[in-house]
């Protein structure tokens, strides 16, 4: 690399720190909005004249269905990210090391569902499936039609990964007689760790902030979710007060940064290794 | 655009995996000998679950869709739904708000697609030449966070940022900078003409820190003695970029266009969020269209609705494959 001039690089650091602020002051903007006294928020200043660190208590106290709706969510969440990875795991183990017939036919389909706008035109459809199962307004049947969500591309990321594990260790330790389920459990799944953060991420984030089916199929406050309430809270006076609203936003927006923050190294190596080696 | 991070891995590790299968040649073991029929059922038990779940919430309701968009089915009625033909389509394709609403995705997407290319690329390039490891460590991370935030927090997020009262954007025009006052500050997401150039700048953000990490592997993955030979033989540093950097980066570019541009033009979340049902509105795209017949007017045609969702989802599709036609071509 060409030794560069002192302005270029300065220049440059300029134009970055701007980009990397444009990311950063929204979120900055929100968590001093949760921490400001009610008249501070009124007023439009970044920073507050004085810090009101309540809201956060009192949010849980008095808003009724809070800790329902967080319940639900975390609920949703969880079931989906535990559901969507195993079918994930299986699948895409399979799909490189079994290799049963039709395999090659599901991965087609799999590509293809990823370039329809299958989320926005099924929803009819779903809305009518979840009514048959008496699934509307249920939190637990929100569960369903969000492990498909994803799926696709959790098939197809495994897959990836599973590519990667090479076929004479799989096929070594079948000669040793174990069977594809030891097999995979002993061989493939310590060896797909990296791809199974990646999937687990990626579904979490999908899962937790999913309002589409979560708006259209279920109605009353108690069985919602997290975003679905953030969605249709009107910012104003009482219980939705600004910066009470900001503290329940933190609540949520908080556990997928900090998630992310701890599997950051795991991740990175997932996602820019490969790249960064071919 | 709920599926943001997923892509970038779907993006990179299926490079990666194509070298491996090269490096250890894999001949499956039971390749050339014929499975025995317990086996290769007992394989099949893997793929069960996903096939399952693929079935049940994808496979189905698209068929479905499909044909109810051929009948008169209406959710609410007893009536059992009669077979109409094309006539959905018919209606739909007359109806000139079924134009407006694909116009509308369409320039929404017009605005969206140029910002959310040109200026993470802008940004990839200047941090790649970033000569300290541990600032450019603490960028990358800075760069992912808004993709772990989910989608609807994004929206809500810009909703409050572009809120007129406690707004900061509105704020920093009336009280820091006083262009404006209150009684004249723009109303962002009022369903004004200032709606979807708003929608657009919001998803900007979110796809920008996400989409330069994409470019930055890209980046990463040209030989560095390719620009620097260029270098030496005079080339100027604009056309190292023009000639020798840009064309690797078209594959990258090529990938985030097509998906990019299907998750513009099916953009439904945040105009609910934003717009609500005024068929005035900008926001009112063909998706909120379709929506709005399916479960919102009362009258539930969901047999009108399948039609104008199949309608906006094949304007996508031939989108889609004359958009892969032109960037093959140019290889």
């Amino acid at each position: 690399m060409k030794k560069e001039f002192p302005l270029t690089n300065i220049i440059r650091h300029t134009l970055i720190v701007f980009f990397m602020l444009t990311i950063l002051l929204p979120l900055a903007w929100v968590l001093l909005l949760s921490i400001k006294s009610m008249p501070d928020s009124m007023r439009g200043s970044l920073w507050p004249r004085k810090f009101d660190f309540n809201h956060y208590t009192y949010v849980f106290e008095k808003i009724d269905t809070l800790p329902q709706n967080l319940f639900n969510s975390i609920y949703v969440t969880s079931a989906t990210v535990l559901i969507t990875s195993v079918c994930a795991v299986l699948a895409g183990y399979a799909i490189v090391h079994l290799k049963p017939k039709g395999s090659l036919f599901l991965v087609t389909v799999l590509v293809l569902s990823l370039y329809f706008p299958t989320r926005v035109v099924s929803i009819i459809s779903v809305y009518e499936i979840q009514d048959y199962l008496s699934l509307i307004n249920s939190t637990n049947g929100l569960i369903l039609p969000y492990i498909t969500l994803n799926l696709a591309v959790s098939v197809l990321i495994m897959r990836s990964i599973f590519q990667l594990v090479p076929g004479e260790l799989i096929d070594s330790a079948r000669m040793d007689g174990a069977g594809p389920w030891r097999t995979l459990w002993l061989i493939g799944i310590p060896l797909a760790k990296n791809g199974l953060v990646v999937i687990i991420i990626v579904n979490f984030v999908t899962a937790w902030g999913e309002y589409l089916l979560a708006a259209t199929l279920t109605n009353d406050q108690e069985v919602r979710t997290m975003p679905v309430v953030l969605a249709s809270a009107q910012g104003g006076m009482g219980q939705w007060a600004w910066p009470r609203i900001a503290a329940v936003y933190v609540i949520v927006v908080l556990p997928g940064i900090i998630a992310f923050a701890m599997a950051q190294k795991l991740f990175f190596k997932g996602l820019m290794d490969g790249a960064l080696k071919t | 655009m709920s599926q943001d991070l997923l892509w970038a891995t779907l993006l990179w590790l299926p490079t990666r995996g194509e070298t491996a299968k090269v490096t250890t040649g894999n001949p499956a073991i039971n390749g050339p000998t014929p499975k025995s029929w317990l086996v290769e059922h007992n394989n099949w038990v893997f793929l069960l679950p996903t096939v399952l779940f693929f079935v049940w919430y994808q496979v189905y309701p698209i068929v479905r869709v499909v044909w109810i968009s051929f009948t008169d089915y209406k959710y609410l009625t007893n009536d059992p739904a009669n077979w109409v033909g094309f006539d959905n389509y018919v209606e739909a394709l007359s109806d000139p708000l079924m134009w407006d609403s694909l116009g509308r995705a369409a320039y929404f997407t017009a605005m969206f697609l140029p910002g959310t290319i040109i200026i993470p690329l802008l940004l990839a390039v200047l941090i790649h030449g970033v000569q300290n490891q541990r600032l450019a460590t603490v960028y990358r991370v800075i760069l992912l966070i808004p993709a772990v935030i989910p989608s609807t927090l994004v929206f809500v997020l810009w909703k409050w940022m572009y809120n007129y009262q406690i707004g900061p954007i509105n704020h920093f025009l009336v009280e820091v900078t006083g262009w404006f006052t209150y009684r004249n500050a723009p109303q962002w997401l009022g369903g004004t003409d200032l709606t979807l150039p708003s929608v657009a700048i919001m998803e900007v953000w979110w796809g920008l820190g996400y989409h330069s990490v994409f470019f930055l592997a890209g980046l990463a993955a040209i030989p560095k003695d390719l620009p620097e030979a260029a270098r030496i033989d005079g080339a100027g540093e604009w056309q190292v970029f023009w000639h020798i950097i840009l064309p690797r980066l078209q594959p990258i570019m090529l990938i985030l266009v097509i998906l990019r541009f299907g998750t513009s033009m099916g953009v439904i979340d945040e105009y609910l969020i934003f717009g609500g049902f005024n068929r005035e509105s900008p926001t009112y795209t063909w998706t909120i269209f379709m929506y709005d017949q399916a479960f919102k007017t009362g009258l539930w045609r969901q047999g009108f609705a399948a039609a104008i969702g199949m309608v906006g989802s094949l304007a996508m599709m031939v989108f889609v494959t004359w958009l892969i036609y032109i960037f093959r071509s140019r290889d």
